[in-house]
């Protein structure tokens, strides 16, 4: 009975942890957009299922700036109730499909809070880059 | 006697295991997973991402490309250390120079006095003004410490101004604030 008791009492302390360790987003926005994103048909190449059964892509846009650099904009969502964290990389390729050397190449670190959408936005070192691809890695 | 066999296996067995467990050193690259978090420091991939974020804007913004002769000759002047520890603030105005003078659309002015020197003589002969720049770029890193019981958050906000220098006014201002929190350890910091 004592065990019962202490184990029902357990079950819900760990209950109300797990649901203070969690976050979750709620959001509003125009319903009729305004601006038009011009998306882009993408290749996905998944070696890590359990970050995209966290954080996948929804969708990638891209524009030309009116300096004539290429700005790719890739939406990513959070699938769970809790944050995330993970690491993006941009690279560049010039219209020959050579990569460009970026001197800002480094991943940049990157949280998400639960059931959250964001955008993550990368610029082409110059207006040579013709192609890019974005690698998305989780973090620890 | 079964002790006495099995107590120095154990003995002999407690060091290699720990060894297996160390890590050995390995080569790393700025902004990994491995990547190191310290409070109370600035880290290197935290260069990277307020250079990187700093870029970003700058190139989008347009205010590089607003200039009579292009690309744009920009001057780095200075970064002012506003937090607790010595920086060294070629580690983000390096990228921000090496990213831009990539991008095409600005060069920076040369900090070597040889060069300089040598420019200043090039000007002299031709009977030409040397070029001033159109632009500087200035920033202060500023260390903000928040604490509440034993969690402490240190907070560095990495500014930006680009200033025309013929208008006198600044055409562009970026910032980044990196945030880390943790908790004190036993030891204090």
């Amino acid at each position: 009975m004592k065990t019962v008791k202490l184990l029902s009492l357990a079950l819900a302390g760990c209950a109300l942890a797990l649901t203070g360790c969690t976050t979750s987003v709620n959001s509003v926005e125009n319903a009729q957009k305004e601006g038009q994103r011009n998306m882009i048909a993408d290749q996905r190449v998944i070696f890590d299922a359990s970050l995209n059964r966290k954080v996948a892509i929804v969708g990638v846009n891209t524009v030309t700036t009116p300096g004539g650099l290429l700005k790719v904009q890739v939406e990513v969502e959070n699938h769970t109730r809790s944050l995330q964290s993970f690491l993006y990389r941009f690279e560049w390729f010039d219209a020959n499909g050579m990569q460009v050397n970026n001197a800002l190449s480094a991943a940049i670190p990157e949280q998400i809070e639960g059931k959250e959408s964001k955008f993550i936005f990368g610029i082409a070192p110059n207006a040579s880059c013709r192609d890019f691809r974005v690698k998305f890695i989780e973090a620890d | 006697m079964k002790n006495k066999i099995l107590l120095p296996l154990v003995a002999a067995a407690v060091p290699v295991f720990f060894a297996g467990c160390g890590t050995n050193a390995h080569y790393v690259q700025t902004g990994d997973k491995e990547q190191v978090i310290s409070l109370g420091q600035i880290n290197i991939q935290d260069y990277a991402n307020a250079a990187n974020d700093a870029i970003k804007d700058l190139l989008q913004s347009g205010a590089l490309d607003k200039v009579a002769n292009p690309p744009a000759l920009i001057e780095l002047s200075y970064i002012v250390n506003n937090t607790s520890q010595q920086v060294d603030t070629d580690l983000l105005t390096k990228k921000i120079s090496i990213a831009l003078l990539q991008s095409g659309k600005a060069v920076t002015k040369t900090v070597d006095s040889k060069a300089s020197g040598y420019s200043a003589e090039n000007a002299f002969v031709k009977e030409q003004s040397g070029r001033l720049p159109d632009f500087t770029l200035s920033g202060k890193i500023i260390e903000t410490v928040d604490r509440a019981g034993s969690t402490r958050r240190t907070t560095y906000s990495f500014q930006l101004s680009l200033n025309d220098t013929k208008a006198g006014v600044q055409v562009w201002e970026g910032e980044k604030e990196i945030g880390k929190q943790g908790t004190r350890s036993a030891v204090g910091f």
